[in-house]
């Protein structure tokens, strides 16, 4: 919140005058109260590895966060070609793979890829879309210094905490609305069914079916699912509500069979269908994926999408921009340690202690080392891992993340944050200001995992 | 050749409400044979979604509504063959070559088979040393054409004899797939078999066959082609069969 | 919509329906046990409570003694038993998740905040008059759901398929707490009821919380006849079969108009309609009461049944 000088950044001084006029118990009560509005509506998430059917609250700080419209413009901006880029990469590589050809990226990181999905050769997705509902991670290093972390091109979450985000903060600070022009969030749900409805396949008539998939009940995103559905006015369907008959796909209702044209589903492509990928998946529907091939049913996101944010293939993603759209690249990716690479292998073991370390595969702030927080002994750990599968690890330097006030126990102080906007991409793209916080609550902690006791914030981009 | 084919598959289900099943029964018209007429026959066939698969071929989604008892599969048709040497060349629909390169749980590398072996400018000569020592590997041992199953232990199948070469191939370097069909044998029977085809720049692709040790000519007729055994077999359903399939194949040549 | 919702709907409503059938009748139970002061008939009456819950193989599995606490704690907090006051909030509360979207936020909260208090609870301390409490806050939260459905769902098929859950297994409950005590309403020779009676129908009358409102309707003493009458034929009895009926046919008429046309449920629910419509308690006597409300029993099963396959429940 604060520049180098110490002074307070621009945006931010109408919300420090607002915070030092509210009383010190003011603050106590507003933090309260936003637990109660969460807690009545029943967004909970699952912990992976606890008790089934424990539902904990994702902590919320009542402290927004805020941008600058000038900030913001560039940085949507920056987000499109990337997203551009990406969509572009991802047909490519279910086509003619002519960035493998002109040996811009390593064939085998491709094609070996766990993520890429052979089954999607050849397909054309409606409008050449493969990811359509983006979530990308990034992190503001110092004024307009943005980095890339991650682009979740696969089910990212979370959309519905921004959106309930911003109810709370209307319910509990009405007044700092009044003198702050703030960008709405809530058209989300509308441009989300838009999006939607403009990739129906070619046969659908009249409004497109919509259906949103979940896994059920127990999935840590459940809320999400039935939040998303219900905003959107589609049907929330689990596997067994789904069927295939005759290459289409239709859900049981009440009146009998209704034919369904688009399918955002939250499952995990090795889950979406028995008879294409994992056989014994309860999950799927069996059937769907030829269905999809067949043209009759859009898939969103497209299977196989995880190609283009898998943790190795993020390092060629400035290559990626500049093979597909000719451009230099807006944001910048994290410089990352390659530890199959000797020297760079060899540069990570020694500063491990200054050094994060992420698993290829993983989530969700598992698995992985921030090297300054951590123990001399989990530097050890980690040093052993990386020593057995170098493959399997990728390394990146510990970046000095923005911090944003944040009322803890003794007050408000000064927490690492980062930010996940949403993009939607169908017959435009759609990226909605602001998007998802998320902060450190621990002083000092770099993981804002809301697995790892990370919270969130409102995100306030303001208007000119 | 003027072949007539008729392949049966008999299985059962169960008996669930509905089923899907993945047909890839349909033989393409290629340099090496002419498709003259083909149909499939199964419940469901005749509303069933028709489409290109990622590998390229012309695939079937048939759904099956509360099926009971014996499901009865039948391909039937009369394909003319044309002695090319092997040689494939390019189909329309197929994905780019690198594809597969892919190894996959089934075409792991063995390395005793690669022994010496490196790629080179003669890519030919490469398979044909590779499906050579396949063959004189497993020499003495039947030639079991049948059979998309990894043998346990016993004779290898015409399915591990293909994997053993996509593999070796495919850690050489050069692409490789996995070719489902039929075969007329010199004694005149018929089965169900499993070749491999390899990729060279100038030519296409290339067919081997090493389980005999030679280039599909007149007797092979070709129906899909895949990653591996799993990624394309002839039929495939959910739920999985209980029985089956109990499989002939009849071919009569003129 | 989702033929699954329909039935998570349909399932949801009579879960809190049981669960109240449930408190009401341990609630009864505990109440004669306490007041009976023959050797061994504080248990009977727990046992007699247990049966009218069907409950009381599964308990005799577990437990050697019907004594308040293990009866108490079997039909609230048992998780192995599916009809515990647990088992039912926690169904229900599932059931309200996965069809969260076709909730108001009123219905869904009631659950919700239902079932986190009552997860909060510590068994061992349920006891005495905390039971008695704890036995009103359950009949308290069905009301809640109630009241919450009635005042803010909106009036289509999920509203149909939740109001016919609901007095399906109301009628289920109150045949069944009636063939379990059909005996002591058969008419007899000796025209008034010994002490054992009207302990016994003061127990068939309070599992329907209809003790009190019997002297509003009969203005007369316990009568055998008029419980049955009460219990079965009343159409202000809203605890009652034809009453349970009347409703069930109401919203049928209404799932008929929403979809065009008449499914196999209507069919279902017209047949046990013949069994209630004009007919008399001479005739139901004379019929065997006993015969009567077996027959029931299964034709208001085969109503679910009959649903479940013109809606496409799974």
């Amino acid at each position: 919140m604060t520049n180098v000088d110490g002074s307070i950044r621009e945006p931010y001084s109408i919300l420090d005058q607002w915070l030092k006029q509210q009383p010190a118990e003011a603050m106590g009560v507003m933090a309260a109260d936003a637990e109660a509005i969460f807690r009545r509506l029943g967004i909970t998430f699952a912990v992976y590895g606890s008790n089934e059917g424990t539902e904990k609250l994702i902590p919320f700080d009542i402290i927004p966060r805020i941008i600058s419209a000038v900030e913001w413009r560039r940085l949507s901006k920056a987000i499109e070609q990337r997203v551009r880029a990406l969509n572009a990469f991802l047909h490519d590589i279910y086509h003619r793979q002519e960035i493998l050809r002109a040996g811009r990226i390593p064939e085998k990181l491709i094609l070996d890829n766990s993520a890429f999905c052979p089954e999607m050769m050849g397909l054309d997705p409606a409008r050449g879309v493969y990811s359509h509902i983006i979530g990308v991670d990034i992190v503001r290093v110092g004024p307009d210094d943005w980095y890339v972390l991650e682009d979740n091109l696969r089910t990212p979450s979370g959309v519905s905490y921004m959106l309930e985000d911003r109810e709370a903060m209307l319910q509990l600070a009405p007044d700092l609305f009044q003198r702050l022009k703030v960008a709405p969030v809530d058209s989300y749900p509308e441009n989300l069914r838009r999006t939607l409805d403009s990739v129906a396949p070619p046969g659908a008539s009249g409004a497109p079916t919509l259906a949103v998939l979940t896994p059920g009940i127990y999935n840590s995103a459940y809320f999400e699912h039935s939040f998303l559905a219900d905003q959107m006015g589609a049907e929330l369907c689990e596997g067994q509500d789904l069927f295939v008959e005759n290459g289409k796909v239709f859900m049981r209702t009440t009146m009998g069979p209704r034919r369904v044209d688009v399918i955002y589903r939250r499952i995990d492509d090795d889950y979406l269908d028995p008879l294409t990928f994992k056989p014994d998946s309860m999950l799927g529907v069996p059937g769907l994926f030829d269905a999809y091939r067949a043209g009759n049913v859009t898939l969103v996101n497209a299977p196989g999408t995880g190609i283009a944010d898998d943790k190795a293939v993020y390092t060629y993603v400035p290559e990626i921009i500049e093979f597909y759209l000719g451009e230099k690249p807006l944001l910048k990716n994290v410089p990352t340690y390659n530890c199959t690479r000797a020297d760079e292998r060899a540069y990570v073991l020694e500063h491990i202690a200054e050094l994060v370390v992420k698993e290829v595969h993983g989530s969700g702030g598992y698995g992985m080392l921030v090297g300054p927080t951590s123990t001399k002994e989990m530097h050890d750990i980690f040093r052993e891992k990386i020593l057995a599968r170098p493959d399997n690890y990728i390394v990146q330097p510990t970046l000095a993340l923005s911090t944003c006030p944040t009322y803890v126990e003794s007050g408000v102080a000064p927490r690492h944050v980062d930010l996940r906007p949403y993009v939607l991409v169908g017959d435009q793209i759609r990226i909605t200001p602001g998007g998802l916080t998320r902060v450190a609550l621990k002083q000092g902690s770099l993981v804002v995992n809301s697995s790892q006791g990370g919270g969130t914030k409102d995100t306030w981009v303001l208007e000119d | 050749m003027q072949l007539t084919l008729r392949h049966t598959l008999r299985l059962s289900l169960g008996t669930p409400a509905r089923a899907v099943a993945h047909v890839l029964l349909t033989p393409p018209s290629t340099p090496q044979q002419q498709v003259e007429r083909w149909s499939i026959d199964m419940p469901g066939i005749a509303e069933a979604a028709s489409f290109r698969d990622g590998f390229g071929n012309r695939a079937q989604l048939v759904s099956l509504v509360k099926p009971a008892g014996e499901l009865l599969v039948v391909a039937e048709g009369r394909v003319k063959t044309i002695d090319k040497a092997g040689v494939l060349g390019r189909l329309q629909y197929d994905p780019v070559p690198a594809l597969f390169r892919r190894a996959t749980a089934l075409t792991g590398p063995d390395a005793a088979l690669l022994d010496g072996l490196a790629d080179g400018p003669d890519r030919i000569a490469l398979f044909h040393e590779l499906m050579g020592r396949i063959c004189e590997r497993t020499a003495g041992q039947s030639q079991d054409t049948a059979g998309q199953s990894q043998s346990q232990g016993g004779d290898a199948t015409a399915a591990d004899r293909t994997h053993a070469f996509l593999g070796a191939a495919r850690a050489l370097g050069a692409p490789a797939r996995y070719v489902t069909g039929y075969l007329l044998d010199d004694g005149g029977t018929a089965a169900v078999h499993a070749w491999a085809e390899a990729w060279d720049e100038s030519l296409g692709w290339i067919g081997f066959d090493p389980t005999l040790n030679l280039c599909p000519a007149e007797s092979h007729v070709r129906l899909a082609a895949g990653l591996d055994a799993m990624s394309c077999p002839p039929l495939r359903t959910v739920p999985v069969w209980l029985d089956g399939p109990a499989e002939t194949v009849e071919i009569t040549a003129g | 919509m989702l033929g699954r919702t329909a039935q998570n709907l349909f399932w949801l409503s009579r879960y809190v329906e049981r669960a109240e059938n449930m408190a009401r009748l341990l609630e009864v139970g505990y109440r004669m046990s306490l007041t009976s002061r023959r050797e061994g008939g504080a248990s009977e009456h727990l046992v007699s409570m247990l049966q009218a819950a069907e409950a009381d193989e599964a308990f005799n599995a577990k437990h050697k003694q019907a004594d308040v606490v293990s009866v108490s704690q079997f039909m609230l907090f048992d998780e192995t038993n599916p009809s515990s006051v647990r088992s039912c909030l926690l169904a229900a509360r599932t059931n309200a998740r996965s069809v969260r979207t076709a909730l108001t936020t009123d219905m869904w909260e009631s659950l919700n905040s239902a079932w986190l208090e009552f997860a909060a609870l510590d068994p061992r301390e349920v006891t005495g008059s905390r039971l008695v409490e704890l036995l009103r806050w359950v009949r308290t939260v069905s009301y809640r759901y109630r009241g919450a459905l009635l005042s803010t769902f909106l009036r289509d098929d999920g509203y149909a398929f939740s109001q016919i859950g609901n007095f399906v297994e109301r009628a289920d409950n109150t045949a069944r707490i009636l063939d379990m005590k059909y005996y002591v309403l058969l008419p007899r020779t000796d025209l008034i009821g010994g002490d054992v009676d009207i302990q016994q129908w003061t127990l068939i009358l309070r599992a329907a919380s209809a003790h009190r409102s019997y002297r509003h309707v009969y203005h007369d003493r316990y009568k055998a006849w008029n419980i049955a009458d009460y219990l079965i034929l009343r159409p202000e009895m809203p605890r009652s079969l034809l009453f349970s009926y009347s409703w069930i046919n109401r919203t049928l008429d209404m799932l008929e108009e929403i979809y065009g046309g008449k499914g196999r449920g209507h069919a279902a629910a017209a047949e046990v309609n013949t069994m209630l419509d004009g007919n008399s308690m001479d005739r139901i006597f004379a019929y065997g009461l006993h015969e009567f409300l077996t027959e029931f029993i299964a034709r208001n099963n085969q109503v679910t049944e009959a649903l479940a396959e013109s809606y496409n429940f799974y």
